[in-house]
């Protein structure tokens, strides 16, 4: 534990030292994966089917904001479903035109769900995503999370009915038509799947938010649960052969990630170094702020209870002893002498021998010790 | 002569414009009223075009079916109904951002008290710099 928490903080200290490095490496490699995994599902169209092509999309991406590899990947999927046929791609542009017009006013803040949603799904790690949201978004995300959910069972109808498509003569337009919005608007699981992963979210949302111990674990377990229990439902109520071991394990895992998030949570500082331009009547000003942040890696108290098998009373002695307490403290200057901490947030570890400590101790000692 | 505390006062203030402040400013320009009929309008005219895409996709759909029996239809009837759906797609959609976009702006002008409170600041700062 003692060393995550350490790399924790080297992590944080890394972060916001090389951000403007770090944060177009992510974007590369997001929209780089998402890219190739649409050309994995779809690949319709061979030039598109290039990884030089994904590559210098992902470049592009990588400086862009984040909302361009939603769109990149649209118009990936749209070119793919035109190579397949033209009403697969009519049918693909209205369901994202409608989307765009109805849903993402409300939600388009975290749009990225929309294309981690369709990926997790081709990973077969769906149910990362509603407890993964609701920890870290809004409610709004629910929004974005089922457009996430539909545009998943649109490519996954596209590809399934490929080979049908492929077999139609070009004069059966409505047949094709028909094939994908059937695909679309018939399929009960991708209805379960939206009302599951929406209760979650809320949920999950919900319970962290409360001002409870461990909120945040009890969220995560509440949403996998309720998640689970859902799609049992769904399962029952539709026929929707849903698989239970599936379910399950993706649950598991999506409590492993939840864990992961809840560690990291405050890893990402959102207090970025900032880099502002103002003018008054006098001066310019080019201002580079540094947020001051603390660094609590090195400062452990280890407390040492040792039983003392003396011939009296049978004492226990405890000593607490500090090592290489330094506390250092990236960026600041001025606040020497202050907490070390800023923002409230403090971490003390602490570590015992292995033998059991407590083996000698009356429930007495214990009141008095502790 | 620079004042270090004001720079650090613009330096707050200019980060907070760059970011979140961003959009709340541009809410907190406008009047209550004229903020949620601009976001209502907005989402009639989305709705609408949704609306023409659906319908769009339903008459290919059953375009076959259509060819057949549009002959047969009462079409005033069938004017009244796809009516229907669209004013109560319009009113629900339109009732949905009036109570987000009331929502929104309550938030907006909640946050930009700090922000006109810190602007009152420097002007006093400037004012008694002379």
């Amino acid at each position: 534990m003692t060393d995550l928490l350490e790399i924790r903080e080297k992590i944080k200290i890394l972060y916001s030292k090389y951000e403007f490095l770090i944060l177009p490496v992510v974007k590369f490699v997001l929209a780089f994966v998402v890219l190739l995994s649409l050309n994995n599902r779809l690949g319709y169209m061979g030039q598109l089917d290039n990884i030089a092509v994904v590559l210098i999309t992902g470049l592009m991406c990588s400086f862009l904001p984040s909302g361009f590899i939603v769109l990149f990947a649209a118009v990936f999927s749209l070119l793919h479903m035109y190579a397949l046929s033209v009403e697969a791609a009519l049918v693909g542009f209205g369901v994202y035109l409608v989307m765009f017009l109805l849903f993402f006013r409300f939600g388009s803040k975290d749009s990225l769900v929309v294309v981690l949603t369709p990926l997790l799904f081709a990973w077969k790690i769906p149910y990362v995503i509603p407890i993964a949201v609701g920890l870290v978004c809004g409610p709004v995300s629910v929004v974005p999370v089922g457009c996430g959910v539909i545009t998943h069972y649109l490519l996954k109808t596209v590809a399934d009915s490929a080979s049908a498509i492929n077999t139609l003569g070009e004069e059966d337009i409505s047949a094709k038509l028909r094939m994908i919005i059937d695909g679309l608007v018939k399929n009960r699981e991708m209805v379960v799947m939206i009302a599951a992963f929406a209760v979650t979210v809320l949920t999950v949302y919900l319970i962290r938010r409360l001002a409870v111990d461990h909120a945040w674990t009890i969220a995560m377990a509440a949403g996998a649960l309720l998640d689970v229990v859902i799609l049992l439902i769904g399962d029952l109520l539709y026929d929707i052969n849903i698989s239970l071991g599936g379910v399950l394990l993706g649950s598991l895992l999506a409590l492993a990630v939840a864990k992961v998030i809840e560690f990291f949570r405050f890893c990402v500082d959102y207090s970025r170094t900032e880099r502002v331009q103002f003018e008054d009547d006098e001066y310019y000003y080019y201002v580079k702020a540094v947020p001051k942040m603390a660094v609590a890696m090195s400062t452990k108290t280890v407390k040492r209870i040792n039983p003392q098998r003396s011939r009296g009373d049978g004492g226990n002695r405890v000593t607490t002893e500090r090592t290489g307490g330094t506390s250092g403290r990236y960026g600041a200057s001025k606040t020497a002498g202050r907490s070390p901490y800023r923002g409230g947030r403090s971490v003390t570890i602490g570590s015992v021998s292995q033998e059991d400590p407590f083996e000698d101790l009356s429930e007495d000692d214990f009141d008095d010790n502790y | 002569m620079l004042d270090e505390e004001r720079v650090i006062l613009m330096t707050r203030m200019a980060a907070y414009e760059r970011k979140e402040g961003r959009q709340n400013i541009k809410i907190g320009n406008y009047f209550r009223s004229d903020y949620i009929a601009v976001q209502v309008l907005k989402s009639l005219f989305s709705v609408t075009v949704a609306f023409a895409l659906v319908a769009a996709l339903y008459v290919f759909y059953h375009f076959d079916t259509l060819l057949q029996e549009i002959y047969q239809m009462d079409l005033p009837a069938f004017a009244r109904k796809v009516l229907t759906y669209y004013v109560a797609s319009a009113v629900s959609y339109g009732l949905l951002t009036y109570v987000v976009s009331t929502y929104r702006y309550a938030k907006a002008k909640k946050s930009l008290k700090q922000y006109y409170h810190n602007l009152k600041k420097l002007n006093a700062m400037y004012e008694q710099q002379g």
